[in-house]
């Protein structure tokens, strides 16, 4: 009886010591605990180290700002010669930013899972936010059609990848979450040409050779600046002129040579043939 | 004069090995075991020459941070952390300043699984189960010691020259 009262008197001293602590909290809340007696609390986690004097009877509050990363924190009391320590969790708070990749920032149309984006998700403290949350990917482009996928961020991240649409121009590339939204531009280009073909005309002594407009096979104008090769073969070899694509045709002048053979290739694109005059 | 060219070279190694493991690593302690399982990495596979940098990059970070902790020297942080793990740290080290504290990590292990590295192959998450012993110190005395197997959410990413840490983030 006797063994048993002490027991139950150590058990009550040892609890009366205790910190009364929550369960888990949530990043930025304010913490408010039950002085266990005289003695020195030091609280330490993520971004934390903080020493108060505790004094017996007296709440101790810890503002939500020494509790603003998400961890494991350590509450440890000192009592003279007795330490104590507590662990506690401060958990992410709701989603509240997004830090979005977007990649490639310039890319041919129509090409097949080229554009890649990635999302991570932070609460308005800068922690990752682990537990699932749904990011929603749109990407469009004036005029042209639209991709749409929602992704459920695993450990905080989610990513997709897209197809580039079929019209060039500067497509929105926007990743959201709740009400935090980024939006990034991706560059939306002309494929390579397309059904490249040219004609030729006779000036003077020489041969003036022009393209039809260049256009891409969804149709949209290759830029200015592409390189169009012509090349020029005959009994005397064969000679290569490399023009620019300007206002959407590119254009050279040749010798004019009987029985050549006239051809026109852009990248690895070729072109339609014609035969010059007569010769062999 | 062989046996200058000798002593040259060997001069000229020391220098570098100097100057070098410098640049990446304050800390004199041996860097704790890390493994790293990159089985699940998702999109992209992880090369081996990234497996590599990343177990050296990171055991480096953990002993960079054990000393920026230990001696509240914020600036040892700047050759492993980046970002949001280099504020956080930061704070930490100003705070502890305040309060006349410090924390110890005997760091005693990582286990790295890959969880995500990003297509263009510059992001790379991970899962960190760590074996640590966190010591708090109070006038360069220890008054607790906390045994710990901690999970961590970590992100390096490539920054300047070498991967760094920019988010790490203990977890449940």
């Amino acid at each position: 009886m006797r063994a048993l009262i002490l027991f139950l008197v150590f058990t009550l001293t040892v609890a009366a010591q205790d910190l009364s602590l929550p369960g888990d909290l949530t990043a930025g809340s304010d913490l408010t605990l039950k002085s266990p007696g005289d003695g020195t609390l030091y609280l330490t986690g993520p971004g934390t180290a903080v020493k108060r004097e505790l004094k017996s009877g007296e709440d101790v509050t810890i503002a939500g700002e020494h509790l603003r990363h998400s961890g494991m924190y350590f509450a440890v009391v000192k009592q003279g010669s007795s330490v104590r320590s507590h662990k506690f969790f401060v958990a992410p708070a709701a989603a509240a930013d997004i830090s979005f990749l977007a990649r490639p920032s310039r890319v041919p149309v129509s090409a097949p899972d080229a554009i890649r984006g990635t999302a991570f998700v932070f609460d308005q403290y800068a922690n990752l936010v682990t537990v699932p949350a749904p990011v929603k990917f749109e990407l469009s482009v004036q005029g042209g059609g639209q991709f749409s996928q929602t992704v459920t961020t695993r450990d905080g991240v989610a990513w997709v990848k897209a197809s580039s649409g079929r019209t060039q121009g500067a497509a929105q590339f926007v990743a959201s979450t709740g009400t935090a939204s980024v939006r990034r531009v991706v560059q939306q280009t002309a494929a390579e040409p397309c059904n490249l073909r040219m004609r030729v005309q006779a000036q003077g002594k020489d041969l003036v050779v022009e393209t039809d407009p260049i256009r891409d096979c969804s149709g949209n104008p290759v830029p200015d600046g592409t390189i169009v090769t012509f090349i020029q073969s005959g009994r005397n070899g064969r000679s290569t002129v490399d023009a620019r694509v300007k206002r959407g045709v590119a254009k050279a002048t040749l010798p004019s040579v009987p029985g050549s053979t006239l051809s026109v290739a852009s990248g690895v694109v070729l072109g339609n043939e014609i035969r010059w005059g007569g010769g062999l | 004069m062989k046996q200058r060219l000798l002593i040259l070279a060997a001069v000229i190694l020391v220098f570098i090995g100097t100057v070098v493991g410098k640049a990446v690593l304050y800390a004199a302690d041996p860097v704790a075991s890390v493994t790293l399982n990159a089985a699940n990495a998702q999109p992209r596979q992880v090369e081996d020459l990234t497996e590599k940098a990343i177990v050296r990059e990171y055991g480096a970070a953990w002993q960079n941070l054990s000393r920026a902790l230990k001696e509240n020297n914020a600036s040892l942080l700047d050759q492993s952390f980046v970002g949001a793990a280099h504020q956080t740290f930061r704070k930490q080290i100003e705070e502890q300043k305040a309060a006349g504290i410090a924390t110890n990590y005997v760091d005693k292990g990582h286990k790295l699984d890959v969880l995500f590295y990003s297509p263009e192959g510059s992001a790379l998450q991970f899962r960190d189960t760590a074996t640590l012993e966190v010591q708090l110190l109070e006038n360069g005395k220890v008054i607790h010691t906390e045994q710990l197997q901690q999970q961590y959410v970590g992100l390096m990413t490539v920054y300047g020259d070498r991967w760094r840490v920019r988010i790490l983030q203990p977890v449940k």
